[in-house]
């Protein structure tokens, strides 16, 4: 009854195929079947935020839905945020350079939702935005002041 | 926790999904997933067949006519925040609609999925409660209107028969010089209401109110609307607004793990008052 079905998906701007059961989530196939383990999975239930991606630029769960709901759509994940020859793209150095991450369990997720946010207020708009822009991403480690303050420095040029 | 195997259908028509729909038993509609996925993988619902919707078209579709909105099941909880008409026809949608969840979560979820879901912290049922939205509900046995009203039986628990589909929610067009106020309390930023007042008010032009409407969430086992008729009259002066507290004696609102239903009922007050108190200020502001 769960027979596999054929997936096509662009990812970082590379289609991939898989052949996957129905079950199976979007994350799973992402670090699984895709080998891009840089989409980290924690509650695997929609709460915790680590797994997000973007869909169409757009931030979800990835453990929320999947693989075969995103046949034919565009995702882009942390390992699409960098340069092809390894250097960080801008909102990565300033997370770097301001202390934005400790374990780096969450830093995929709050990357790719800190580059939706800076897409819709380039000029960063206020703390109080970016937190609530943040607040669907579990951090454990930083108390969050320091990602705020890294997305804050980011701001103002191309994420 | 991963879900069990299901076989899996995208239709392209809701007449077909409504097909597949039929059986009822172990099917189960995939909207926007966010509470359906968590729930398969808890193994607390094992569908063996999951019918995706996504992909009928005009099932995401907001349209408004004379402050009236019609607002498909598929429209994206984040698209009805977007969407500027919506909010100016019925401020309380964008209100209530903003604490559903997070960013990501909203792209994803659904209006619709959040009404059939019928969580009892779900702000989009509140609003629609105290808008009086109809809900429009087809099968392959034909269709039928339901009020938000008289939709929700209990937590989790609708009208909705198994092989039943929701596919628009209409809201009637708000009086001139309503305002709406939203309120909720919860233990983590943006997390599950605890407990959530929704309000709007109508005035008249001199800030009178003509009308009010209050309703609760997490003090009942539906969202509980609560008759505000001694507003009438008023102009939300602080002893109209005490009042309220009254109305809510007797309420038995249930503990769990991170509150108390007594905490529940005292909190119920405050937020009760603020949202009402704020539905004025709107409400003037407005006119």
């Amino acid at each position: 009854m769960s027979d596999k079905r054929v997936v096509r998906v662009e990812v970082n701007g590379a289609w991939h195929d898989g052949l996957v059961e129905p079950r199976r989530t979007l994350s799973d196939f992402l670090r699984d079947d895709l080998d891009l383990t840089g989409t980290h999975v924690a509650c695997e239930n929609g709460f915790c935020g680590n797994c997000n991606v973007l869909l169409d630029g757009e931030t979800v769960r990835s453990c929320l839905m999947f693989a075969v709901q995103a046949d034919g759509r565009s995702l882009t994940t942390v390992e699409g945020l960098a340069e092809p020859d390894g250097t960080l793209g801008r909102l990565q150095q300033a997370f770097h350079d301001n202390h934005g991450l400790q374990c780096g369990f969450c830093t995929p997720a709050m990357l790719l939702t800190a580059h939706e946010y800076l897409e819709a207020y380039p000029d960063g708009g206020t703390d109080e935005q970016i937190r609530e822009a943040i607040s669907g991403v579990i951090c454990r480690c930083t108390g969050y002041q320091h990602i705020v303050e890294s997305i804050r420095a980011a701001a103002g040029g191309a994420a | 926790m991963k879900p069990a195997p299901f076989a899996y259908h995208a239709p392209d028509t809701l007449d077909e999904a409504l097909e597949l729909l039929a059986p009822g038993d172990g099917v189960r509609v995939l909207a926007g997933g966010q509470s359906l996925v968590p729930m398969m993988k808890a193994r607390a619902l094992r569908p063996t067949v999951v019918i995706d919707v996504n992909r009928i078209p005009g099932l995401a579709v907001v349209e408004e006519e004379g402050g009236a909105l019609r607002i498909g099941a598929l429209t994206r909880q984040q698209a009805l925040l977007d969407n500027d008409v919506a909010g100016r026809a019925q401020p309380l949608l964008h209100a209530a609609g903003r604490f559903a969840g997070y960013l990501a979560t909203r792209h994803r979820g659904t209006v619709g999925g959040s009404l059939a879901f019928a969580a009892p912290w779900a702000e989009l049922s509140a609003a629609m409660v105290a808008l009086d939205a109809q809900l429009e509900v087809r099968s392959a046995r034909g269709e039928r209107t339901v009020p938000a009203r008289s939709f929700f039986t209990g937590p989790n628990e609708t009208v909705l028969e198994p092989d039943e589909l929701l596919t628009s929610v209409h809201v009637p067009a708000a009086a001139p010089r309503t305002g709406a106020g939203f309120h909720e309390v919860s233990a983590r930023y943006r997390d599950f209401a605890q407990v959530a007042a929704a309000a709007t008010v109508t005035v008249d032009d001199a800030g009178v109110c003509t009308a009010a409407e209050l309703v609760l969430l997490c003090v009942a086992p539906v969202p509980h609307r609560v008759d505000v008729a001694h507003l009438v009259g008023t102009t939300g002066d602080a002893a109209a607004l005490d009042a309220v507290a009254g109305l809510l004696v007797g309420l038995e609102p249930l503990d769990d793990i991170e509150v108390s239903g007594t905490y529940r009922s005292r909190v119920a007050v405050t937020l009760a008052k603020r949202a009402l108190g704020d539905a004025f200020d709107h409400a003037r502001g407005a006119a």
